[in-house]
């Protein structure tokens, strides 16, 4: 049996959804029908309000789409064809927005738990109660603890509106902020940032020869990676080579020349092994590395000490060392047009960090840096920022992080990792939180439009961490898990009914963007700058009130100025008092004609008139060539030195290997009854934020575990049966799908399903959690999430 | 007066269901997998792990081929089915008795029941929304990241489909059934 063939057929045994279209009118689309059917869908039709160019939120990308408002309901979502980054496209996800924004469990109206946590007992209340309730709770807590800001977590999603988030937090004065960094792109931006200056942008339009490797592109969608490269492969005769490391056989391995299955977490063996082979080949361009390296005669002889061959590689990637050899050439002799991509994508194991600095260095021996068809870093055109208050709390504590008594020279400073990000390490914070280990208390939470509970790994004991913490709010639009476990839930507008911050998107080809209101908040919901605008001017005078109380450095200036000056410093509604509207255009104001053609358009970039171009009924160009940004420093690397920096020592200071190498305790093995957990993308879904929507629930009622064929027949497991998957942390239960697309040692399912709200109408307990199973690992770096190290073991049941 | 016909760069496809999507919103269609006006079609790979044939795994987007000898046409008791003034086969429904013999006549699995009409229904080329709105393209074309789709005039020796059609290896699907279809594959 296979998924995708036999769909239609394959459904129709399962149980029908029970959904009915009807055609635009004013009726409210949340209402059921007569039989209990919610209405989903609208033909378009030939009357239409207005179109209003915006920005889709329906994962990380930020497409630009156009809304097609008829009756004042949001018909259509169309793609922008002004935006470079999204080039006139819209993926399943972002026509789907309709129904994230017409979604009947959203969250409508404030409310304050009367249930206990996680039983999703709530009582609707008004803004105003549920801002005093906040009130009370914060200045309660605040006064005990002696107004040490710290002893709130605010934590956010990814998202145009989290800086907005993240200015309140800086104006409360905590030091404890997560964001998702940790559980994403965390050691990959760092590394990149440290070796070469920047995490760079792939020319993949360019490129003639490109090495993806756990990089799902045709999945996991990236704009405008995955347009770029998929255009330039399979269908161009003079395109370029795409090669797809990857232990699944994924939709890119579909569309590659050649895939290669590694083992998983043995990445950084396979570019070791790729360096030595151009190293002793003498492949390497010579002229830029002697211009543009640090540290490459060190890095050099390290490879070819520790013997990095590819027959020494073979055997602990299991690619075979004439692949290798192969692919080192191929690579130099079409570089500099020749990309080794940095991927977009969490940690997936403990050596994470290094690999990405090897394939930074690799990179870097083509000469494929700044330049048409490599690695670009582009230009961003400067917007202006907005009002920020950061008031002195003196009773405020540094960051609730452990560090490592007697630390030596050479080790990490802290215990859980060597440095700590901004963004922090969330699964060490709230490990360390649940055992009672941080050097003060915790006591409140605010978390907007994050969830914990699914997005990282050990579920249990983030709803332990979520049961411990004695206040949490929530900002979101829907009920997730996480939202079961808040005192008081705070209903956010969706993206079609918000501006949010302006946005410039660097880039080869760069440009400004605007998420303009399609239509006016539904429900009681209010975009967030107004729900802070509410919340500040509720709390901002007793807070202060708390800090005279117990600052003593607040007290000694109150004897030199009033209170009324020294208020003005610690008056936290200052950022929220304007318009998001009044802020973008103030953002854009150097440039005269921005605000009109943002409106407009949703876009704006110097000269659009002159550069956009309709090239055909559905492709656009938005620069012409010769304007854009390929090479911004000199073909050179951003460090402060310009150079790649292969040897970094402040790295080894804090116990972190300088230079990229390989450690046996890297090694892939999983025990012979076990299985090797792999996890990922797809897509028509975005992790856990968008399984509740009807139409992609549509495309894909729920995941499956994939298990290799033979294994799947010994142990006599057919498709659609239900396997428990359990490693030593929990289990979950999900469907099988026997498939030869991946090794026998190894099973597959994708993140962001089997979810315990039972306010999700299609989310709940549909599919299996992959977090409810994957162990809390970190790597040693960052203390980010490594989330293919957990072995599990699996039964039909 | 035209003749619509679409081609389908379809090894850019990438199965990432956008169209079926665009297709299912612009047209109001119902939601549930065996109601789909337009589908990708996914042969599995070939082969044991670790040795799979890439090139045997493929996408192809597909859809009402919009025949120029149409077999649901000719098999249609009551004239619902019939081709509109742009050579596109069009149903309508109240003309429709639900005999399904279309249904079965096509050769391309094309068309699904509409349960709240409880007519047979298919894809429009979007001639009563988009195009009918004066739009040049078609919501599953409009929407598409990697561009495959290419509808238009084939008519017009000027147009974009007639253009890339001279200029480029194509084949359809089923061409031995004589339907002559109006969906051009590129290869």
């Amino acid at each position: 049996m296979d998924i995708e063939i036999s769909r239609r057929k394959f459904l129709q045994g399962t149980v029908a959804l029970t959904i009915i279209g009807s055609t635009a009118t004013t009726t409210s689309l949340f209402s059921k029908d007569k039989q209990g059917e919610l209405k989903l869908t609208t033909k378009t039709g030939d009357k239409v309000d207005r179109l209003v160019p915006t920005l889709c939120e329906m994962c990380v990308n930020k497409c630009a789409a156009i809304a097609r408002v008829e009756d004042g309901i949001v018909t259509k979502l169309d793609p922008n064809p002004y935006f470079p980054k999204s080039r006139n496209m819209l993926c399943a996800r972002g026509n789907a927005g309709i129904q994230a924004l017409y979604d009947p469990d959203r969250l409508k109206f404030p409310m304050i738990r009367v249930g206990e946590k996680g039983e999703g007992k709530f009582k609707r209340v008004t803004w105003d109660e549920a801002y005093e309730y906040i009130k009370e709770k914060t200045i309660k807590i605040l006064d005990e603890e002696e107004d040490n800001r710290s002893s709130f977590l605010f934590c956010a999603g990814e998202g145009m509106a989290e800086h907005t988030f993240k200015t309140f937090y800086q104006a409360f004065g905590s030091s404890n902020w997560l964001n998702h960094s940790s559980i994403c792109l965390q050691t990959v931006a760092s590394a990149y940032g440290l070796t070469l200056g920047a995490y760079p942008q792939s020319d993949f339009e360019n490129a003639r020869y490109i090495i993806l490797a756990g990089a799902n592109r045709a999945e996991a969608i990236v704009t405008p990676d995955t347009m770029d490269l998929f255009k330039n492969v399979k269908s161009n005769k003079n395109g370029a080579k795409l090669i797809c490391i990857d232990p699944r056989f994924t939709n890119t391995a579909a569309k590659s020349d050649k895939w290669l299955p590694i083992k998983p977490g043995t990445d950084l063996a396979f570019v070791l092994a790729l360096t030595y082979v151009v190293i002793t080949e003498d492949l390497y361009n010579k002229e830029y590395v002697e211009n543009n390296f640090n540290g490459f005669e060190e890095y050099k002889a390290s490879i070819l000490d520790n013997k990095y061959t590819p027959e020494w590689a073979e055997e602990i990637t299991g690619i075979s060392a004439k692949d290798i050899y192969t692919i080192a050439r191929e690579f130099m002799q079409y570089a500099p047009k020749s990309i080794y991509y940095p991927g977009r994508r969490s940690t997936f194991a403990k050596n994470d960090f290094q690999l990405r600095r090897a394939m930074a260095i690799f990179q870097g021996l083509g000469g494929g840096i700044d330049c048409e068809g490599g690695l670009v870093f582009g230009s961003t055109l400067k917007i202006k920022g907005h009002d920020e208050v950061s008031p002195m709390y003196d009773n405020a504590a540094s960051r609730a992080v452990i560090k490592k008594l007697q630390a030596k020279s050479g080790e990490a400073g802290y215990q859980d990792c060597a440095i700590v990000s901004g963004g922090g390490s969330w699964i060490s914070w709230r490990n360390n939180f649940l055992d009672d280990k941080q050097p003060y208390k915790v006591r409140g939470m605010f978390c907007y439009k994050h969830n914990p509970v699914m997005n990282m790994p050990n579920s249990a004991k983030t709803i332990e961490m979520l049961k411990k913490m004695e206040f949490l709010v929530c900002i979101d639009t829907m009920p997730s898990d996480t939202v079961m476990y808040a005192d008081v839930v705070l209903p956010e507008c969706t993206y079609l009914e918000r501006t949010d911050p302006i946005k410039t998107f660097g880039g080869t080809e760069p440009s400004i963007a605007v998420r303009n209101k399609v239509i006016d908040p539904m429900f009681e919901s209010k975009p967030i700058m107004e729900i802070l605008h509410g919340l500040t001017k509720k709390i901002s005078k007793p807070l202060f009130d708390i800090s005279k109380k117990h600052d003593m450095e607040v007290q000694s200036l109150l004897e030199e100025s009033s209170e009324e000056e020294l208020y003005a410093e610690f008056d936290i509604t200052i950022p929220f008092k304007h318009s998001q509207e009044e802020c973008n255009a103030h953002a854009v104001s150097d440039y005269p004609d921005a605000k009109e053609k943002l409106e407009k358009h949703g876009v704006y970039y110097p000269n659009m008139d002159a550069y956009f171009k309709q090239l055909s009924a559905n492709e656009f160009e938005y620069y012409p060539k010769n304007k854009r940004s390929y090479r911004v420093n000199e073909g050179r690397p951003k460090t402060p030195s310009n150079k790649v920096e292969c040897k970094i020592d402040t790295l080894s200071k804090n116990g972190v290997d300088s230079m990229p190498i390989w450690k046996d305790e890297y090694n892939y093995q999983t025990s012979s009854d076990k299985f090797r957990l792999l996890t990922g993308r797809h897509a028509q879904y975005t992790q856990s934020g968008s399984t509740n929507n009807s139409m992609l629930n549509d495309l894909m009622r729920e995941n499956f575990i994939w298990i290799n064929k033979k294994v799947a027949t010994q142990k006599g497991i057919n498709f659609g049966d239900m396997i428990e998957v359990s490693s030593k942390i929990g289990k979950t239960r999900l469907k099988a799908y026997p498939t030869e697309k991946i090794a026998p040692d190894q099973l597959f399912f994708i993140h962001g399903f089997g979810q315990e709200s039972s306010a999700l109408t299609w989310a709940y307990k549909n599919g299996g959690n992959d977090n409810a199973v994957i162990e809390d690992t970190m790597e040693p770096v960052y203390g980010a999430a490594a989330m293919h190290e957990t072995d599990v073991e699996i039964k039909k049941v | 007066m035209a003749r619509y016909g679409m081609a389908l760069d379809y090894k850019n496809c990438i199965n990432c269901k956008a169209c079926e999507t665009a297709c299912k919103e612009e047209n109001g269609v119902l939601l549930g997998a065996d109601k789909h006006r337009i589908w990708v079609g996914v042969k599995e790979v070939e082969g044991e792990y670790p040795h799979l044939s890439i090139a045997s795994q493929t996408f192809y987007p597909s859809q009402c081929q919009h025949c120029e000898d149409a077999p649901c046409q000719d098999v249609c008791p009551t004239n619902a089915t019939y081709y509109g003034e742009n050579g596109d086969v069009k149903v309508d429904p109240d003309k429709c008795i639900l005999c399904s013999y279309c249904m079965n006549a096509c050769p391309y699995d094309a068309r699904y029941v509409d349960d709240r009409t409880m007519t047979v229904d298919k894809c429009t080329f979007c001639t009563d929304t988009r195009i009918a709105r004066g739009e040049t393209t078609t919501a599953c074309q409009n929407t598409c990241p990697t561009k495959v789709r290419i509808f238009g005039d084939l008519d017009d020796p000027n147009s974009e489909i007639s253009q890339v059609l001279r200029q480029r290896e194509h084949f359809t699907l089923k061409a031995h059934l004589g339907t002559k279809p109006k969906l051009f594959y590129l290869v």
